[in-house]
């Protein structure tokens, strides 16, 4: 159990280099997010006087966006230098590559929303670091990160997979986007039913996280 | 030397044998039974649904689509649980024969997933006014629709014997299949926040007279018929593709000096 | 109430239709797949005809 653990661990910091190693990939991502802001607020003319029920929505919207993309691109790159098929060969369980693969995903994901939340907040004057909101934020994004790291690994090995990765990921993530605006919507104040949001939220964590540990095995053996 | 008196025991057959024998001989007629047996089904639902049933009150006779529609809606939920066990038994044995399995029945789920749409589209133009209102029931099949669609996509980008992506595709349908209730409640529960179209509480009645439900059921029946034979005839094609890609290669490899 | 037997007609029309088109494409498949046997078979049989030393 300790030496999983410990394998776990380095797993995880051996993703996490990999990762810094490419952050210029990540840093485009997170200039397309930022974009992305900047043009639904052209479009949906967010510069009206109420922009919060539009709010959620544009962040999220952002966030799927670029995580979906980002994931895939990041897998791509790591597929064409052959890194992921050297960690294959480690005498570690898939299910811990896995994991580690899921995790320095998120933290890149997260230093990637909170970045982006930080500038909706100046360009809305809307506060929106609150505790509530970046705790949902990240329950939300451990719900997407899980599913979109497992068809990446996926996807990298079909042709066509750039825009093939969305159109598989987004319809399974529906109940978490449609969860996720509703539970950031109401921590502003927007009226959002009295469905328990955050509570599905979880659930689909939960569900996706267990869902795609257990096919990653499947997915990786040759 | 056996010891005398002592016959040797023919192999055991179990259970799992003669289950497997059972099952063989069932499917081994299919081409006798299928046929038939839908085309009379098939009749009398258009009769029943047509002629027999009574006219409802306040619908008319629209009212009548109700009788392909949610049997419709039926055939792609099995055609849907036979791709998300057909996904499972290949991951777990390996064998590409469920992989044609699998994709027969996406085809066809595929099929009746679009007919359902389409007829509640068609039944909601003059009851609702417009062709779409984002109705819980049609937007969750709706993302059904998107999912299996993709999963055909994402199959298709490969030839038919490739078994990873064979197995790629499994794992996303399974994905897909175990999506399905939280979908459903999410959508559910999003469409909760603003008031239904006015008329209606849903496609279906809670109670409705004995002819209604009788003609719904043999319609249910007819459907379930044609979806299995749809679904035989898909993953037969399938399956005589990959034998046919089997054989190219074969013959590719025997013409390479 | 008007019967919106317009509707109606469509509703089975489309029905009828979307069946009929899935077993064309169906039919469509099963004879490509012929044609790809028939080209299989003769090109099995040149392979063969070649070590005879045509």
């Amino acid at each position: 159990m300790v030496g999983d653990v410990n394998a776990a661990l380095a797993v995880v910091l051996k993703d996490l280099r990999l990762t810094w190693r490419d952050r210029a990939g990540w840093l485009s991502a997170a200039s397309f997010a930022a974009i992305s802001v900047l043009i639904y607020s052209f479009a949906f003319d967010l510069a009206t006087s109420d922009v919060r029920p539009l709010l959620p929505g544009v962040l999220w919207v952002t966030f799927l966006f670029a995580g979906v993309i980002a994931s895939g691109q990041s897998f791509q790159r790591e597929s064409e230098q052959g890194t992921f098929d050297a960690l294959l060969l480690a005498p570690v369980s898939p299910s811990v590559l896995y994991f580690g693969k899921v995790v320095s995903n998120l933290i890149a994901l997260l230093v990637m929303e909170v970045a982006l939340l930080l500038l909706a907040t100046i360009l809305f004057d809307t506060m929106l670091i609150t505790a509530e909101l970046v705790l949902i934020v990240v329950i939300g994004t451990i719900g997407y990160v899980s599913l979109t790291t497992l068809l990446s690994t996926m996807g990298s090995r079909l042709r066509s997979r750039t825009m093939l990765l969305p159109v598989l990921a987004l319809p399974l993530l529906v109940p978490m986007l449609i969860a996720a605006v509703r539970a950031t919507g109401a921590s502003l104040g927007e009226p959002s039913g009295s469905a328990p949001w955050t509570l599905l939220l979880v659930v689909f964590a939960l569900w996706s996280a267990a869902g795609a540990a257990l096919l990653f095995p499947s997915v990786v053996e040759r | 030397m056996s010891a005398p008196g002592h016959a040797i025991d023919p192999p055991r057959r179990g259970p799992r044998d003669a289950l497997s024998a059972l099952l063989a001989r069932v499917y081994a007629l299919r081409w006798d039974v299928l046929p038939p047996l839908t085309g009379v089904a098939m009749m009398a639902m258009i009769v029943g649904a047509l002629i027999v049933a009574p006219r409802e009150l306040i619908e008319g006779e629209l009212q009548r689509i109700m009788y392909i529609h949610v049997p419709s809606a039926n055939a792609f939920y099995l055609a849907f649980f036979i791709v998300f066990v057909a996904s499972l038994l290949l991951l777990w044995t390996r064998d590409m024969r469920w992989d044609a399995v699998a994709r027969g029945a996406a085809t066809v789920g595929v099929l009746f997933t679009g007919l359902t749409l389409a007829t509640g589209a068609i039944w909601g133009k003059p009851i609702w006014g417009v062709w779409w209102t984002w109705d819980a029931r049609l937007t969750s099949t709706l993302i059904l629709f998107l999912i299996y669609s993709g999963y055909l996509l994402a199959r298709s980008t490969s030839d038919v014997n490739d078994e990873q992506t064979a197995r790629f595709s499994a794992v996303y349908a399974i994905l897909g299949f175990l999506d399905i209730p939280i979908i459903i409640m999410s959508v559910r529960w999003w469409r909760t926040l603003h008031p239904q179209p006015i008329v209606f509480r849903g496609l279906e009645r809670p109670a409705m007279p004995m002819e209604m439900f009788v003609v719904l059921l043999t319609g249910m029946a007819a459907i379930l018929l044609l979806t299995l034979w749809f679904i035989v005839l898909r993953t037969e094609a399938e399956r005589l593709a990959q034998r046919t890609e089997s054989l190219r290669a074969a013959i590719d490899r025997r013409e390479a000096p | 109430m008007e019967s919106n037997l317009d509707f109606l007609f469509a509703g089975f029309a489309v029905f009828w239709a979307g069946l009929f088109v899935y077993i064309l494409l169906l039919q469509g498949r099963l004879r490509a797949l012929g044609r790809e046997i028939e080209q299989l078979e003769e090109r099995l049989d040149e392979t063969e005809g070649r070590p005879a030393g045509r």
